[in-house]
């Protein structure tokens, strides 16, 4: 973290070609190729259309569009990870910060430029309140946060459901929604790539955020430290149950504002159970996993995700293979990381004695 | 005659390191075979090479004449080496049995059978006269124990050669004695032992022969009767080595640390540390002494604000701290040396210079409202791996890769030159080569003459008595004595230590 930040730079490009994901990105390519063949298809006309269809016309505002929500969420549980926490709950603070969200921007009048971040504001404080409660439930009742971060999502989905149902539904259509965001309300998109969203440069500005808290701040050392080893922590006069604190609001801030900029940047309605289908939550996750918690690495990822996405829809339309390949794809990136991970790792072993390895254990 | 073990031009290196340089070494079978050598001189290095963690450079090994090759620690095991790490290698949520079978489980019916796994570490155990509870959980165990129970593990897969990383470093005297005994009892047993350490007493005392490593290369190989510490120190340094005593500049001033009737209940609900009072003032350094398990620790946690107290006071130079958290007394101006640098003094993911800011990472001459300013931070790193000499590849490296002096070196580096008026300095010189104590005691005395209150733990009562203005004993939770070192010899102290000071006062 104290690297400087050419140094950072070269080290980066020299690991970058013997890394792992390079070789698994080659390799899950590879393998999609296969499977399109072997079922009759064409792999490069395949390849091709995912190509221009995740960053050509159309595709390219589609692309940067869902990357707001994958990469804003693997954000929001990178900093949990960071510090040694376990946050599952990154669906329900999404979801009920979105409503939170919504229904500010639905029900107070006002004109937009105060609206809008209004509602944001909204969505971000009512998710931190939903990441709070598994950040005291573990420091005041040691209750694990895996457990009941989780749990939280249900509850999240139920409360939202019983709410739009209830108290927030539109009559005029048939679905259970709320009314539509007002016109004023929503946020602009800005005039480049056929109109992305303005949310795009939020993910932006939280992505340079992070990255100057973990590599300069005392807050994200902290962080950090704690993540490594709570003991020398503890010792070294940190907090550890004030930064978890801390870091379980920020968390849930970010994805209160995912889920408001979901609502009022894109689907404009919030509809019981519709914002967790896409399952940012658990692919911003993965996308966490694979980048290692950085966030420069997490917004390269995030975007290469996203394409991957709208390039397998675009694949379909155009050249009548599955969009559901580009999820095999994606599975296959994971999965053949994080075996190249391991490889990787047991390499280092060799130079660096472990655990296991002087007890005399080869893999475990 | 054929070697049990020979090393021939074993080289290695890392980046920026020639860690091995052509190191030769024979080791007849039946020996205890010493090595000693300044920190980062390649003793760890050499023995992981011969242990098939990692592959040398160059260079051969054989075996009983057999040229060996080992791809994995494994076959090393195989092949009758066991190895004692420096730095535990145990699983802490495991009983000592299991970790002491672990890969080598007695099976019955195909399952593992933990009735007998425990009836046979208990069998060895006392065999060796190792005094270690087969059942205990790993991580509730004092260092003194964890060092036996990495003894059993090589015992139990039939280890002839034994490799020992620093074993008494983390011993107490009483302890190293029965390891001695233990160590004896397997040479006699047509066992072969390689011992590391930096205690040219302890080489004296039970090798039979010694190698000495200085920079990578081996530079003297000696048969232990025909030569004397100094001669070894002058092979491992270059140089003469002063550990005499320093008389204080100044007399003691004023009171930095004040401790009334601190009572801390332990782990079995007794008192671990009762009603405790004492002073350290500025100008002194306070030393405690005790067997290990008598209070120590948990009196330094307690004073630390890492363990919560049952009664009594604290106030740190006049300022109440009985309440406060770690964070407080470190900003009141306290910083601590613990006895663990694995644990709980460094953090193994994170970098040198990460690590020399550990607990003083809010201090404002290096951060700014929250933000840290870099070219502070990189001159202090920069400062305090000169001052210390602290043998590190890059201060932007991973702390991992120094070796176990060094490592101790960043752990006192940070503490000592933060300019606190209180030290509390736990076992400061375990693991670290003479030269290297030499310098910290310099430290210590440094410390100690500009002013700063010092109190400190040892399980070496020679660092106590060379260093302390003024001696506590801890005996069972309480202070039984208060010394002056210029009027006390070592046996009375032992009275104290062992608590047959009441039993003269009963009779
Ligand atoms: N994995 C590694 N990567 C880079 N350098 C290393 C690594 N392991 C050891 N070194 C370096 O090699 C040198 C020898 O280290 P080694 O651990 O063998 O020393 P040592 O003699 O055991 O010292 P000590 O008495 O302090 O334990 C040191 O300078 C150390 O920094
Ligand atoms: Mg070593």
């Amino acid at each position: 973290m104290l690297r400087r930040f050419p140094d950072f730079l070269g080290d980066m490009s020299r690991r970058a070609l013997v890394s792992p994901v390079t070789f698994s990105l080659f390799f899950a390519f590879a393998l999609a190729g296969a499977i399109v063949a072997v079922t009759g298809g064409d792999p490069l006309a395949a390849g091709e259309e995912m190509v221009t269809g995740a960053v050509t016309g159309s595709g390219l505002r589609n692309t940067l569009g869902r990357a707001v929500p994958i990469v804003g969420m693997a954000l929001a549980v990178s900093i949990a990870f960071r510090s040694g926490i376990i946050n599952l709950g990154g669906e329900g603070q999404m979801v009920i910060g979105g409503l939170a969200g919504t229904m500010v921007a639905i029900y107070v009048p006002g004109p937009g430029y105060l609206i809008v971040p209004l509602a944001m504001l909204a969505g971000a404080v009512v998710g931190a309140v939903w990441g709070l409660l598994p950040a005291y439930g573990q420091t005041w009742l040691r209750l694990p946060i895996l457990i009941t971060s989780l749990l939280l999502n249900y509850v999240a989905r139920a409360v939202t459901g019983y709410l739009v149902r209830f108290h927030l539904l539109d009559d005029a259509v048939t679905l259970t929604s709320t009314r539509q965001v007002p016109e004023a309300a929503r946020m602009p998109k800005m005039p480049v790539f056929g109109g992305v969203s303005l949310s795009l440069i939020l993910v932006m500005v939280l992505v340079a955020l992070l990255w100057m808290v973990y590599t300069r701040s005392v807050a994200g050392y902290e962080s950090q430290m704690t993540g490594f080893n709570m003991r020398s922590a503890r010792y070294g006069g940190i907090d550890v149950e004030q930064r978890t604190v801390q870091v379980m609001v920020v968390a849930g801030a970010i994805g209160g504002l995912i889920g408001t900029h979901l609502i009022i940047g894109e689907a404009l309605r919030f509809i019981d159970g519709e914002l967790v289908l896409a399952g940012f939550a658990w692919t911003g996750l993965l996308v966490s996993l694979l980048a290692v918690n950085r966030p420069i690495p997490i917004f390269i990822t995030g975007l290469f995700f996203s394409g991957l996405q709208i390039g397998g829809l675009a694949m379909q339309r155009n050249a009548g293979v599955s969009w559901r390949l580009s999820q095999v794809l994606q599975a296959v990136v994971i999965v053949a990381v994080a075996c190249r991970l391991s490889v990787w790792r047991s390499e280092r072993r060799r130079a660096e004695p472990s655990e296991a390895d002087a007890a005399g254990v080869g893999e475990v | 005659m054929t070697f049990e073990l020979e090393l021939r031009g074993i080289t290695k290196r890392y980046p920026g390191v020639l860690a091995n340089d052509a190191v030769d070494l024979a080791v007849r079978p039946a020996e205890i075979h010493a090595i000693v050598g300044e920190n980062g001189a390649g003793k760890t290095t050499l023995m992981s090479l011969l242990y098939g963690l990692f592959p040398p450079d160059e260079g051969e090994i054989f075996i009983r004449g057999e040229r060996v090759e080992f791809s994995s620690a494994l076959e090393a095991i195989a092949a009758g080496l066991g190895m004692v790490h420096q730095s535990f290698k145990l699983f802490p949520t495991l009983s000592v049995a299991d970790n002491v079978v672990f890969r080598q489980e007695p099976r019955r019916r195909g399952l593992i059978d933990r009735a007998a796994s425990v009836a046979r570490v208990r069998e060895l155990a006392d065999r060796y006269g190792l005094a270690v509870d087969p059942e205990a959980v790993v991580e509730d165990l004092p260092v003194g124990v964890l060092q036996r129970v990495e003894i059993l593990k090589a015992l139990y897969r039939d280890a002839n050669v034994l490799i020992l990383d620093e074993p008494t470093a983390v011993l107490t005297p009483q302890e190293r004695d029965k390891l001695f005994e233990v160590i004896r009892r397997l040479r006699d047993a047509g066992g072969t032992i390689l011992f590391i350490t930096h205690k040219l007493g302890e080489v004296m005392a039970i090798s039979d022969r010694v190698t000495v490593l200085r920079n990578g290369r081996a530079v003297a190989d000696l048969v232990t009767a025909e030569t004397d510490p100094a001669e070894i120190t002058l092979h491992m340094t270059g140089r003469a080595v002063d550990l005499d005593r320093r008389a204080p500049e100044h007399e003691p001033a004023q009171v930095v640390l004040k401790v009334d009737s601190l009572t801390v209940i332990g782990e079995h609900g007794r008192p671990a540390v009762a009603d405790a009072s004492f002073e350290v003032r500025s100008g002194e350094i306070v030393g405690i002494a005790g067997v290990a398990g008598n209070g120590q620790s948990e009196l330094i946690e307690a004073l630390c604000g890492l363990r919560e107290t049952d009664g009594g006071a604290v106030s740190l130079v006049g300022m109440e701290i009985t309440g406060a958290d770690v964070a407080g007394r470190r900003s009141a101006g306290l910083a601590y040396i613990p006895e663990d640098r694995y644990a709980v003094g460094t953090i193994r993911q994170a970098s040198v210079s990460e690590n020399l800011l550990l607990g003083h990472h809010r201090n404002p001459s290096i951060q700014h409202r929250g933000w840290f300013d870099r070219q502070a931070v990189a001159r202090l790193a920069r400062r305090l791996v000169e001052v210390f000499d602290i043998k590190a590849g890059s201060v932007s490296g991973p702390v991992s890769t120094l070796s176990g002096g060094n490592l101790q070196k960043v752990v006192v580096a940070r503490e000592m030159e933060q300019g606190t008026p209180l030290l509390i300095a736990e076992q400061p010189t375990r693991g670290l080569d003479i030269g290297a104590i030499e310098f910290v005691h310099g430290q210590l005395v440094r410390f100690r003459d500009q002013g700063g209150a010092v109190l400190m733990v040892s399980a070496e009562l020679s660092e106590i008595l060379a260093l302390s203005t003024r001696i506590l004993v801890m005996f069972e939770g309480r202070i039984v004595a208060d010394l002056d070192p210029s009027k006390v010899a070592e046996p009375e102290i032992g009275l104290y230590m062992t608590g047959a000071h009441l039993e003269k006062a009963v009779a």
